[in-house]
């Protein structure tokens, strides 16, 4: 017999298809002026000339740097804490406070990402200048990371410590599933092994590693992917610095500072959409990467 | 349930729609885009004439001169506001679309603002200024600096040059300054609304989006020098230098130096159906002992022909702004407004402005 | 004796992990208190429905972002809900063939898509072909956004109903669809309503696929659905990039009235239900 209600489905479901492929198909040839101009020396330069009417090049590779920077340094943050978080959560907390932390982590990753923005360029962005930046550049300024003089304050390190602020819950949402999912068994071998909270702790998370592998990519794909408060605190500029807090720009930012205005030149909205591709491939790999592992896991 | 959710999001909305918009048949609304140098007073001029004629409502979004001619290239606004002339390239775009007309509505001024503790009354001229931006003067206790400020006590730090990040006139306006006075500037950098600024790769330049986050970087970073608006440098008390003009003397920016210049060159502002013809060279360091050398005329982009209501619309708008708002209680401090026969140049395009 | 002292560090360590991972939003929340409630007591409801003043001159209201907000917000559940909730239905009655396996992965990848890409694919297809910003853009770049949401909570209800209950129904003779549409979607509803639910509070305080799409608005409430119109996220957004102080203010305090926003509609849900994905 056949089934007629699939078939009812299948045009509504396909249509969520249908956006997504449209959605490649549309970057792709809004990309093509520029791929045609340039080759891939819009991804591995870093230039910016705009000219009306007049020879025009364009180079995203400071964007693309500063996506990926941002994005490492934020989980270099989020990725402790995230554990640390979820073993606590897990293991050491009484199930009272138990529900409200986990509440509170699902509103901060839940809570819309302007109001981190706000807070970012208000009030994290000045506390990092005066309390971390500052120190670290008057006295450690010879190490690379801390060369650059923290003028504004906005810069790499400011959108690193946001993002990280941001994609902690969710990270540690996914980790602290796994964490609780381990077998009873293996979690009572363990102690009866007579090892110490910390031995069996980190057996533990040795267990679990594909979670964290699958929530530090899929951590990773949101940092990058971030627009609007990482544009607030980033500084936006074209550069590419080795210190934490040098300005920068992210491939996201990029597109929210200058598609405004991109179409009185001739190639700079080819050269956003091209931008805009690569975050679409970083992203789509990455989350792809991420999803695999959580489902292997998962099914193993 | 789901059903439920759905009608009281519905009810919701609809009172809200129901009690706050009470929609007067007659209700017009024009949409503008584009400086935001200008913004502050074009905001004060919406709000005085709205305050006149209730049933007109318009929303000027201030994102930058180049954002603004795109968006008006593209349809999506009734008419832009923009700093330095359209380009001849997209004048001709825009021509394929119908006829645009370009008049200025107010003036102003690129000013040189400097965050160096201790240091007041500096005073540049356009070489020595012209090098500062491209990086090639490292201190501020520089020989050239000094020979120009030989009184003041000028520290031995490096200097930080903020520009803009963003698209932006004032951008334009500058360089093209800068590109006058330096030969070199010219042949190195030149001028645009983006240009790639080689203070960047020496790390001692920072970019900050839009006149605001210049001036924010300012007032944070010590030793730091930038361009900005006057209204701007105004009301942030912002320390401004004092430019060596053509006939040699040095003038800050106020109403007085800023009319002497636009006297000077107002027979320059081209016909509005030919704005693509106005030269930013030509208006920039003008002649007479008085004028200040970067002045900026701001300028409105529209259509010569609009549907019905929006023609008499616009056109009462702006005659309005050309004459009324033009009086010093509709004028912000910081801008200066615009001498009769520049205003005549604008009322002749507005009065031009047809039904389709 | 080391042992002893790496357990205490140990515990010293994942006790201030918890700390600095909660920390943040307190101080967010409290600043967003501070800073936006001097503003909503100075205005009163005339801040809830007056639209912004002047640059330097006053405070006004956001009465024009709040009622593009709620309109987007309406729109877009309009457009996608349906889809959705169709799309979660098939992936979740179909989920060995091999185009409701895939319908799963795409939306998995589809809610973590970067959402300024969906917001520059409408101003592609949409916002240029019409040649102007429009509720209708801003809803359908947010209707994109919710629908993986409302389609993965809606399979993830559906297929958490023991099987009994589905065999049962089929036993009675029924049709396919009517056992989804009568029993199932039924026994569900409440998945599914925390579903949309959730997908109405992400939307709600999304900026970046509004960017390119809405246009925005500080004058005007409504003017129909094929011009621009305002969100409160995007107000904010502009506005903290604007150098007045008075923006400033307006902005804290449209942040205030977000935040309220976003835990009305999310708070109930979260505490009726374990777990939430946002």
């Amino acid at each position: 017999m056949k089934d007629r209600f699939k078939i009812f489905l299948l045009p509504v479901s396909s249509i969520v298809f249908g956006i997504f492929l449209l959605m490649l198909t549309v970057f792709l040839i809004a990309s093509l002026p520029i791929f045609e101009k340039e080759g891939l020396s819009i991804y591995t330069t870093n230039v910016w000339k705009a000219v009306e009417g007049g020879e025009e090049f364009y180079g995203v590779l400071s964007a693309i740097y500063g996506s990926v920077y941002t994005s490492v340094v934020a989980l270099i943050i989020a990725l402790p804490l995230s554990i640390g978080f979820a073993v606590f959560v897990i293991d050491y907390v009484p199930a009272k406070f138990k529900e409200i932390l986990i509440i509170l982590t699902d509103i901060m990753a839940g809570l819309p990402t302007i109001l981190y923005g706000i807070w970012g360029a208000f009030v994290l962005v000045p506390i990092l200048r005066d309390y971390v930046m500052k120190p670290l550049y008057d006295h450690l300024s010879f190490v690379p990371l801390f060369s650059y003089p923290p003028t504004t304050g906005y810069s790499y390190l400011s959108a690193g410590v946001l993002l990280a602020i941001m994609v902690t819950p969710f990270a540690s949402a996914i980790i602290r599933e796994a964490y609780r999912m381990i077998p009873r068994v293996y979690r009572e071998g363990v102690y009866a092994l007579g090892l110490t909270r910390y031995e069996a702790t980190k057996v533990l998370v040795g267990y679990i590693k594909p979670a964290i592998v699958a929530g530090t990519l899929l951590a990773f794909g949101r940092a990058v992917g971030e627009t609007v408060a990482v544009s607030l605190v980033v500084g936006n500029t074209f550069n590419i610095h080795p210190s934490l807090f040098a300005p920068g720009y992210t491939i996201s930012s990029l597109i929210a500072n200058q598609f405004g205005n991109a179409f009185i030149y001739r190639y700079m909205p080819s050269a956003l959409f091209a931008s805009g591709l690569a975050l679409f491939v970083i992203g789509l790999i990455v989350n792809v990467l991420g999803l695999m592992v959580l489902r292997r896991w998962r099914y193993a | 349930m789901k059903r439920f959710a759905v009608l009281v999001a519905l009810a919701i909305t609809i009172s809200l729609l129901g009690c706050q918009q009470k929609p007067q048949k007659s209700e017009i609304i024009i949409y503008g885009s584009g400086a935001t140098f200008p913004l502050p007073q074009i905001e004060k001029w919406i709000d005085d004439y709205e305050k006149l004629h209730p049933n007109v409502k318009i929303e000027y979004e201030g994102k930058g001169s180049g954002a603004g001619q795109n968006d008006f290239e593209k349809g999506l606004v009734d008419f832009a506001g923009t700093d330095p002339p359209v380009s001849e390239d997209l004048w001709k775009r825009l021509e394929k679309r119908g006829q645009p007309l370009q008049f200025p509505e107010i003036v102003g001024a690129v000013v040189v603002v400097y965050n160096v503790p201790g240091v007041d009354n500096l005073k540049l001229d356009g070489e020595t200024l012209a090098k500062i931006f491209m990086g090639d003067i490292e201190y501020w206790d520089d020989q050239a600096i000094k020979a120009l400020n030989p009184n003041a006590k000028l520290p031995h730090e490096k200097i930080i040059v903020v520009h803009r990040a963003d698209s932006s006139g004032t951008t334009q306006i500058f360089t093209t300054y800068l590109c006058l006075v330096s030969k070199d500037f010219e042949k190195r950098v030149g001028s645009g609304k983006i240009v790639d600024w080689p203070v960047d790769k020496m790390g001692r330049g920072l970019g900050g989006k839009g006149n605001t986050g210049v001036v924010e970087i300012l007032k944070s970073t010590k030793y730091s020098i930038a361009y900005t608006e006057l209204a701007y440098a105004l009301r942030e008390n912002l320390k401004m230098v004092a430019l060596k003009n053509r006939a040699g003397n040095f003038v800050m920016a106020n109403e007085t130096t800023i009319k002497s210049a636009v006297k000077a060159v107002k027979a320059k502002i081209p016909p509005p159906d030919q704005g693509y013809r106005e030269n930013l060279r030509e208006l920039l360091n003008a002649e007479g002992k008085d004028s200040y050398p970067i002045v900026a005329f701001s300028h409105i982009l529209i259509w010569k022909s609009y549907p019905k209501e929006k023609a008499k619309a616009i056109r009462d708008f702006f005659t309005w702004v050309l004459t009324e708002g033009q009086k010093r209680e509709h004028i912000v401090e910081g801008y200066v407004g615009l001498p009769k026969e520049v205003a005549e140049i604008g009322l002749n395009a507005v009065k031009s402005i047809e039904e389709k | 004796m080391l042992r002893k002292i790496k357990e205490k560090l140990f515990l010293l360590g994942i006790t201030i992990a918890t700390v600095l991972t909660i920390l943040p939003l307190f101080h967010i929340i409290l600043s967003v208190i501070l800073n936006g409630l001097p503003v909503l007591l100075e205005r009163g409801l005339a801040f809830l429905t007056d639209t912004v003043a002047p640059p330097g001159d006053g405070l006004g209201g956001i009465g024009p972002a709040i009622v593009g907000t709620f309109v987007l917000t309406f729109l877009a559940s309009l457009m996608g809900l349906p889809i959705a909730i169709l799309t979660g239905i098939f992936s979740a009655e179909y989920p060995n063939s091999l185009i409701g396996r895939a319908t799963k992965t795409l939306l998995m990848i589809m809610m973590e898509f970067p959402t300024i890409l969906v917001g520059l694919f409408v101003m592609d297809i949409m916002v240029i072909p019409m040649g102007r910003y429009s509720a209708v853009a801003g809803a359908l770049a947010l209707a994109i956004v919710m629908m993986p949401y409302v389609a993965v909570y809606t399979e993830q209800a559906l297929r958490e109903i023991p099987r009994i209950y589905r065999e049962g129904a089929f036993a009675l003779g029924l049709s396919r669809a009517i056992v989804v549409f009568r029993i199932l979607m039924g026994m569900a509803r409440k998945g599914i309503l925390t579903g949309v639910l959730i997908g109405i509070a992400k939307v709600a305080g999304e900026t970046a696929p509004l960017l390119f799409t809405a246009g925005g608005s500080y004058r005007v409430y409504f003017a129909g659905l094929d011009r621009p119109i305002g969100a409160i996220p995007l107000l904010i957004y502009d506005l903290v990039q604007q150098p007045y102080e008075n923006y400033h203010q307006i902005a804290w305090g449209a942040s205030l009235v977000l935040m309220l926003i976003f835990l009305a509609i999310f708070l109930p849900i979260r505490l009726s239900i374990k777990e939430v994905k946002m």
